[in-house]
This record gives C-alpha cells, sequence and structure tokens, in this order.
C-alpha cells in the first residue's frame, strides 16, 4: 500500500448497474506520500510546535516534530545570572505550572548548600506545588477536550484556574509568574485567609465544577471515540522513550517521584496513583483527572498539618532578612544589600534534582563552581521527550488524532524548548 | 541531608557491581551530595549503557547534559543521566570529548537519546558517531555557532529584523543599545589582576596578580610623574594678534559674498562679524554630518 | 433635521467601559422608527465597525499566550467588545503578539502578518514582544516584535494580567476612533 499508493474508483458497487471500469485509466494518476506542515501557528499546537507531516491519504506516515521555535537561550542566560536572579526563567519555562519549574530549582540549590528549610515553608511548597498541579490540568485537560471538539469543560474549568491565579497572586502577588519558592523556604509568608479560603475551595467549588466539567467528557461517546485507542504506548516503550508524569503512569507504571523519591513534606502526604491500563490518550487524560483529586487531598492535608514558624531559613548566608528587620539592624542591612547584589556563593559540586512536576520529572542539573552564578544548569524538561515519540505515537493514524495526541501529551514549549 | 530534596537511598553494592561489570571502561566512581557518579571510557559508553540498563536495571535514560570546561584537554563532558524506576536510583555517567572527537551514540540502547544528543550537538557540536539524525535542533535554521560553550558570546553574533526593502526578514550583525551589565562580584578588594570596570581611566596598577594593593608612591616618584605629565606645556590659547583670530582678506572675502537666499538675508550677513561668519558656514558643512545621530532603523511599516 | 442623526466619534456609544447613554439610545430609536435610515459619516461607520469587531488573530508565542487565553474565558471574556479569537490571519483584524518573539519564529510570525488583510493592527503584549524583557540578550530572541511588524500597541507586564490586555485592546479601540481613515 505504502509502496505504490494510487488513485482508483472506490466501491464500485456505488456504481451498480453501470459499467464502470475499475482498470487503470489514462485519467489516473499515482500519487506518492505527501508532506504537509502543521504549525508553528496552529490553534491546536499548544504553542509554537510545527509538525512535518508525511501523509497517505489521512493517515501519518511519519511525523517530525521541529521544536526550538521558543528557544530563548535560558540555559545560556542562567549562567549569566546569580542564583536568585536565575529563578524567574523557571517560572518562564512552563508558564502552565510556574511553581512546579522552581522546585526543582530551589531543590537544587538546597542540596547543593546542604541547606536545612522549615518545616512551614515544606508545606507551603508542597501546598502551592499541588495547586500547581490542579492549575496545570486544568488548562490541559481543557484544551485536550477543546481540541477534540467539545468546548463547554473547558470554559468552566478555566474558571477553576482562574481561581488559582488568584490564589497565587495572594500569595506571591503575581498572577503567573510568582517566582515564591526561594532557595531556603519561601519568599513570605500566605495569609491566613488565603489558607482558609483554599482550604474551601478544595471542599466546595473544586469539585463541583471540576465534577461537572468532567461528566460531560468522560462517559461521552465522542470524546472516547477520539481517545480510546489512540497512540497506546506499551510500558517497554514508555521506558525507551524516557516518559515521566501521566504519560508514564498512563502506560500502566506506578512512578510518581513524589512516592518513591519523597522531597519536601510529600513524605508525610497520603495519596494514591492513579495508573493508567491500556496506555492510550484516553489513559492520560483520566490519569490527569484523578490527580486533580489526589492534589487536593494533598492540599488539604497540607492544611491540617502544617505547623506555624518561619517560613524560610534563618540562615542569613543564604536567605534575605526581611525588611522590618533591616530597619534595626546594621546587619540585616549587609545582608541584605550582600545578597540582592551579589549574592550567595554555592559550593563547588554538582547535582541532578528531578521533581514531579505536573507533566512528569522535570530535572535540573545544576553544575556549581562555587561562585555566586551557576557554572552550567542543564534544565531537563519532560516535553521533550515525550514530543521525541510523537513519531512513535502518531504513526498509522489519522490526522486528526495528532490534536488528541498532543492534548495528551500536555506540551508547552517555554519548557521543551528553554 | 538536612535539605529536603528528593531522598534517594544508596544503593547497597553498587560500587562493586560497577567495578566488576564494568572493568577497564570504569574510570571513577564519585560518590557526592548523595548521588553516583561514574567516568567511564568514550570509546566503551555505548556497551557500558547496555550492561547497566540489563545488569543493573537503569531502565531509563532522563537526560543528556553537555558541560563546557575551556580549559581541559578534552573540553566537553556529556553527562548521561539513567534513573531505575525499579531500584529506584539515579546514576550519572561521565564521558568527555572535544570538538573533534565523535562519542559513540546510544540511540540503539534508548530511543530518547535521539533527540537528547541532537541538542548537546546543537548547544556544543559534540558529535555522535551512528547517531542517524544529527540535525540541529533548537538553534534557528541555518544558525552558526555552539550557544552554549562558553566562549559563545550570551548575545550572539546576528539579529533580526524586517527590511521593508527586502520585504523579508534579515539577519544583521548584532548591535546593542546597552551592553549587558555583568557586575564582578569576584574580584578581590584589593590587587585585581585586570582593571576594574569603572576603573579604566586610573590605568590600571600594572602590578602582578594577587600581590596585594598597590604601594603607595614615594614622594620622589610622584614629582617625577607630575614631571612627566607637565613635560610639554600645552599651546596658549589666546587671540593676541588679528592673525589669530581668523580674520583677514580670506575672511572678508567669505563674508562679502551674498548667502544663497539673496536679499533677505543680506542685512543680516553684512552684520555678522568675520568670526561667526565662518562660524556659520563651517558648521553647515562639517558639523551636521560629524557626529549623525545612529540612524534609526527602518521600522516597518505605515503606523 | 436632529442633532443626533449624525454619529460623530464623541456621542458614540462605543466607548467600551462607559455606561451606554440610554437617552442617545432613545433618539437614535426615535430617528430610525421616524424615518427609517440614519445619516452618519462613512468614515465614522467605519470607524465604528472596525472597533466593534477586532476580530483577533492567537498569536500565543509563551507565557502571555496562557493570559490571552484567560482574556477569553468567561471571567474577562473580551468577546464583550467584539473581540473573537480567530485561528487565521486572513478572517482577522488585530493580531496579539503574546510572548517571546524568538529567531526562529520571526519570519513565520511575519508571514502571518502579511497574510492579514487591511486594516490591520498589532498588540504587543508583554515584556519579551514589546523589547526582549527577561530575555533580551538571549542570542536567540528578537528584542521586540516591533523590528518584525508595526506594533499599534505595546501591552507593559510580564506576563501583562488579563485586565491589562483588555485595557489594551479598548485602547487599540480608541486609537482606531481617533485615527481611523478609510484607507489605512
Amino acid at each position: 500500500m505504502t509502496d505504490s499508493p494510487t488513485v482508483r474508483h472506490h466501491g464500485s458497487d456505488m456504481f451498480e448497474g453501470y459499467p464502470v471500469d475499475t482498470a487503470d485509466t489514462a485519467g489516473d494518476q499515482a500519487v506518492t506520500n505527501y508532506t504537509i506542515n502543521f504549525g508553528p501557528q496552529h490553534p491546536a499546537a499548544h504553542g509554537v510546535l510545527r509538525l512535518v507531516m508525511e501523509l497517505d491519504g489521512e493517515i501519518i506516515e511519519r511525523v517530525d516534530p521541529h521544536v526550538g521555535l521558543l528557544h530563548r537561550g535560558t540555559e545560556k542566560l542562567i549562567e549569566y545570572k546569580t542564583y536568585l536572579q536565575a529563578l524567574p526563567y523557571f517560572d518562564r519555562l512552563d508558564y502552565c505550572s510556574p511553581l512546579g519549574m522552581e522546585h526543582s530549582y530551589v531543590l537544587a540549590i538546597e542540596k547543593l548548600l546542604d541547606l536545612e528549610v522549615p518545616a512551614r515553608a515544606q508545606y507551603l511548597r508542597t501546598l502551592f506545588a499541588e495547586l500547581t498541579r490542579i492549575c496545570n490540568h486544568m488548562l490541559n485537560i481543557g484544551s485536550h477536550v477543546m481540541d477534540v471538539g467539545a468546548m463547554t469543560p473547558n470554559l468552566w474549568v478555566f474558571e477553576l484556574r482562574e481561581d488559582c491565579l488568584n490564589f497565587f497572586e495572594r500569595a506571591s502577588g503575581a498572577r503567573m509568574h510568582s517566582a515564591w519558592f526561594r532557595p531556603g523556604g519561601v519568599h513570605q509568608d500566605a495569609p491566613e485567609k488565603l489558607l482558609v479560603d483554599i482550604g474551601e475551595w478544595c471542599e466546595t467549588r473544586l469539585p463541583k465544577l471540576f465534577g461537572d466539567a468532567m461528566s460531560l467528557v468522560i462517559d461521552n461517546r465522542i470524546f472516547k471515540q477520539r481517545n480510546v485507542d489512540i497512540a497506546t504506548v506499551s510500558k517497554e516503550d514508555a521506558l525507551a522513550w524516557g516518559f515521566s508524569g501521566p504519560m508514564i503512569r498512563g502506560s500502566g507504571i506506578p512512578w510518581d517521584i513524589r512516592k518513591s523519591q519523597p522531597y519536601d513534606a510529600y513524605a508525610q502526604m497520603e495519596f494514591d496513583i492513579p495508573v493508567g491500563t491500556k496506555g492510550d490518550c484516553y489513559d492520560r487524560f483520566m490519569v490527569r483527572v484523578q490527580e486533580v483529586y489526589q492534589s487536593a487531598r494533598i492540599i488539604k492535608q497540607c492544611l491540617r498539618d502544617m505547623p506555624s514558624g518561619p517560613v524560610a531559613s534563618l540562615d542569613r548566608k543564604v536567605v534575605p532578612p526581611k525588611r522590618a528587620e533591616m530597619k534595626s539592624s546594621m546587619e540585616s542591612l549587609i545582608h541584605h544589600f550582600k545578597l540582592y547584589t551579589e549574592g550567595f556563593h554555592v559550593p563547588a559540586g554538582e547535582v541532578y534534582v528531578a521533581t514531579e512536576s505536573p507533566k512528569g520529572e522535570f530535572g535540573v542539573y545544576l553544575v556549581s563552581d562555587g561562585s555566586n552564578k551557576p557554572y552550567r544548569c542543564k534544565i531537563r524538561p519532560t516535553a521533550f521527550s515525550h514530543l521525541q515519540a510523537m513519531d512513535m505515537m502518531a504513526k498509522g493514524h489519522m490526522l486528526a488524532d495528532t490534536t488528541a495526541i498532543i492534548g495528551a501529551i500536555d506540551v508547552v514549549f517555554g519548557e521543551c524548548d528553554r | 541531608m538536612s535539605s529536603p530534596a528528593p531522598l534517594i537511598a544508596p544503593r547497597e553494592g553498587l560500587a562493586e557491581a560497577l567495578k566488576k561489570l564494568l572493568g577497564k571502561d570504569l574510570l571513577a566512581h564519585v560518590q557526592a551530595v548523595g548521588e553516583d557518579s561514574i567516568t567511564v571510557r568514550r570509546d566503551a559508553v555505548d556497551g557500558v549503557m547496555v550492561t547497566l540498563r540489563d545488569a543493573l536495571e537503569y531502565q531509563q535514560l532522563m537526560e543528556i547534559a553537555g558541560v563546557d570546561y575551556p580549559d581541559r584537554p578534552e573540553r566537553f563532558e556529556v553527562v548521561y543521566h539513567l534513573l531505575s524506576v525499579t531500584r529506584n536510583h539515579r546514576l550519572r555517567v561521565r564521558v568527555t570529548t572535544d570538538e573533534v572527537t565523535p562519542v559513540p551514540t546510544v540511540v540503539p540502547v534508548w530511543p530518547v537519546a535521539g533527540w537528547l544528543e541532537r541538542e548537546v550537538f546543537d548547544m556544543y557540536g559534540v558529535l555522535f558517531s551512528g547517531n542517524p539524525d544529527l540535525r540541529r535542533i533548537l538553534t534557528d535554521y541555518g544558525f552558526q555557532g555552539h550557544p552554549q560553550r562558553k566562549d559563545f558570546p550570551l548575545t550572539g553574533y546576528i539579529e533580526l529584523r524586517y527590511s521593508e526593502e527586502d520585504k523579508r526578514v534579515v539577519y544583521e550583525p548584532v548591535r546593542l543599545a546597552q551592553d549587558f551589565r555583568n557586575f564582578d562580584f569576584m574580584s578581590p578588594w584589593e590587587g585585581a589582576d585586570y582593571i576594574l570596570p569603572g576603573d579604566e581611566k586610573a590605568g590600571g596598577t600594572g602590578e602582578a596578580p594577587g600581590k596585594g594593593a598597590p604601594t603607595p608612591m614615594t614622594a620622589d616618584q610622584v614629582k617625577k610623574a607630575d614631571e612627566a605629565k607637565a613635560a610639554p606645556p600645552p599651546t596658549p590659547k589666546t587671540t593676541d594678534k588679528p592673525a589669530q583670530t581668523g580674520a583677514g582678506s580670506k575672511a572678508n572675502d567669505a563674508a562679502a559674498k551674498t548667502s544663497e537666499d539673496g536679499a533677505k538675508a543680506k542685512p543680516a550677513s553684512k552684520a555678522k562679524t568675520p568670526a561667526t561668519a565662518k562660524a556659520e558656514k563651517a558648521p553647515a558643512k562639517a558639523k551636521a554630518p560629524a557626529k549623525p545621530r545612529a540612524p534609526r532603523k527602518p521600522k516597518g511599516g505605515d503606523a | 433635521m436632529s442633532n443626533t442623526s449624525i454619529l460623530t466619534p464623541g456621542q458614540m456609544p462605543v466607548a467600551p467601559g462607559t455606561a451606554p447613554d440610554q437617552g442617545f439610545f432613545d433618539d437614535l430609536n426615535a430617528e430610525v422608527g421616524d424615518k427609517g435610515f440614519l445619516v452618519t459619516t462613512t468614515e465614522d461607520l467605519f470607524g465604528w465597525a472596525r472597533t466593534g469587531s477586532l476580530w483577533w488573530m492567537t498569536f500565543g508565542l509563551a507565557c502571555c499566550a496562557v493570559e490571552m487565553i484567560h482574556v477569553n474565558m468567561p471571567r474577562y471574556d473580551m468577546e464583550r467588545f467584539g473581540a473573537a479569537p480567530r485561528a487565521s490571519p486572513r478572517q482577522s483584524d488585530v493580531m496579539i503578539v503574546a510572548g517571546t518573539l524568538c529567531n526562529k519564529m520571526a519570519p513565520a510570525l511575519r508571514r502571518v502578518y502579511d497574510q492579514m488583510s487591511n486594516p490591520k493592527y498589532v498588540i504587543s503584549m508583554g515584556s519579551c514582544a514589546n523589547g526582549g524583557g527577561y530575555y533580551h540578550y538571549s542570542y536567540s530572541v528578537v528584542r521586540g516584535c516591533d523590528r518584525i511588524v508595526p506594533v499599534d500597541i505595546y501591552v507593559p507586564g510580564c506576563p501583562p494580567t488579563a485586565e491589562a490586555l483588555l485595557y489594551g485592546v479598548m485602547q487599540l479601540q480608541r486609537k482606531i476612533r481617533r485615527v481611523g481613515t478609510i484607507e489605512r
């Protein structure tokens, strides 16, 4: 079929009773596979993905994803900034889950510094990392549903996302790029009322709106037809292609870094890891849906168990003092000045810290030469590996399935291209 | 460990197993901050990876990172990060190479390596022999150079703009309105072996690095330096003689000429002293084009 | 003829954010009811039509794209201002450049801009599109999308909030009303 695809008359029964010549006629042309260019500006590409696809009719033969259209040179820029100045770059990597990106970076710095973080800060970070997960999944679930043709759930889950952004704004002052996780803790304490509101939100608005929205799609016949058995990935393939996060769990491997290599307060949390059975787009989607509920569970536990106390390490060689302290203490003033100009020095060494970001394993390989700037900061994006498997996953599927596959990968280009 | 970083239990008997299985391919095994990293022979990396995957259960290749150390003979490090989901352990495998020596590819071991190696090639120019698709991946189509190398400037060499004449996007050498400000906090208080930013006028101390603060000059030296400075006395700027004013028949002739716009300007030009006339004539020719504002680039468009 | 029959910019109730003047509508209604038609200048009419249906091209590049989506979602609901997202440049009047414009993407951006039909407007959203922002010194970033396309409105912020973008769109409507001519 692929060797010499030709256009023939289809279904001669259509012309029953008429003399139809089914043999090749002079007007028939042998057509070869054709190549189409999907993107880089495409509403379903989730950003600036460019896919060069070789099609046989409507069947995908080969996909060559072109990435790098949002390559901003983040890793190079980080090498020219102090550790603290480089932190906001992480917000801007995966702009759907900014705090998840910061998490890996601050943990990497803390590991190199061997810095202790107060319990309240660990709980706050866990809480907001999970809130970020919900926030991220809202965007992904909404757009995935929209890519395969449903509009309403997207409108509803974005309302929840809007709530999340409000929470971030109340904690840090910024809707998206919070820069709230800092080496040694968090930048400032979350107000009491905010924590109460988050707790209430997890009890009321989230389950109601999200449950309503999902009730429209998870049993929906059309949605299932668009997703079930699309881009099935076996366990072996998932391992070989470097999958992580919902992608590997969708394939049936119960691997979650929060569980197996717990960081911050995750060791004290009780939660389940949803796992798919078949490894298709529908499984990945459902893993994310379930993760939202599990995240809400973790948030509630955080709120229940959160101790009081400082929200950042008191090591004044790393964490700058608060402004009020500066007014009365000369030493604080000096620390503040030194930390915001020169920054802190990190002992020479190298470390690879990976956390379970909403999209999968987000790793930071940090090489320090003992100065105040990272010598090398390699960012391990999640989408890079997943997108590479696009060819493997999309082969043999229809062109229209591409959007479902991209949606289920949950690709964000700020992170993929860096 | 007191930091809240991901907890990874050390793997029992890893060092012995590595030694036994890898033999002379294993060059070094370091444990630091709770992470295992091994250095292996470059030529053997593909075989080592198969061993690590099959015998030691490191099923996943999570990352390939390049690192550049320009002052080493083999300046690049290629760092593989492996993950074992069954043993819950991470291992870092390192090989070194230079600009021309290729590293054997690990694509047959893990297909995910394809893009990861492409990225290292793109960023550092490390070659991977056997990679079926070693194209650039992240940088622009037709990009030249390898941006993550330490000798590649942060701002690169080229920039883009839309050219109204060519009706397309054109590449030009990079020109910054303001340079990237890089503060040097690493310099010692005294005895920096280079001129500190902002100290260019001081001319530097000329001292050998690490020698400490420059010794104050002795009185003779100061005197000598002053004399040296004062040696060529500046010519006094005076207008004692008529010749020094620039006035004379030449200037008078010039002043006598009617200006181009004729009668209207005539009374004014007559009243002018020769000196001002000259001053006015000259700038019209020389001053305006002498220091032109950098021409604004055509911003394109009709707005 | 009463003066309400001439739609002058000052009287037009299209200024978003301002409460519509009920008296104006009553007069208009009476006018139409009485005569069956309205008299105005074509310029005013075109300006009014343009400000009222700014279909925008979704050119989401990076972080700002998320806020650009948010402004379309129920909470901010940009369609109140007649601004609907379009996926095709051929159908759109305004392009919102939302996010960092990288060298690799710049030719595509220009091509999309060239495909839009006149009159066309560009809103540059966020620091990166305005002038490179946080990535100004990078080797792979265009230092401002105005190097590639002419920009009408710059919205500052990193990213600008959804409200800020909304305000930017309103500013564009103001600009169109102010400088609007038949041929732009």
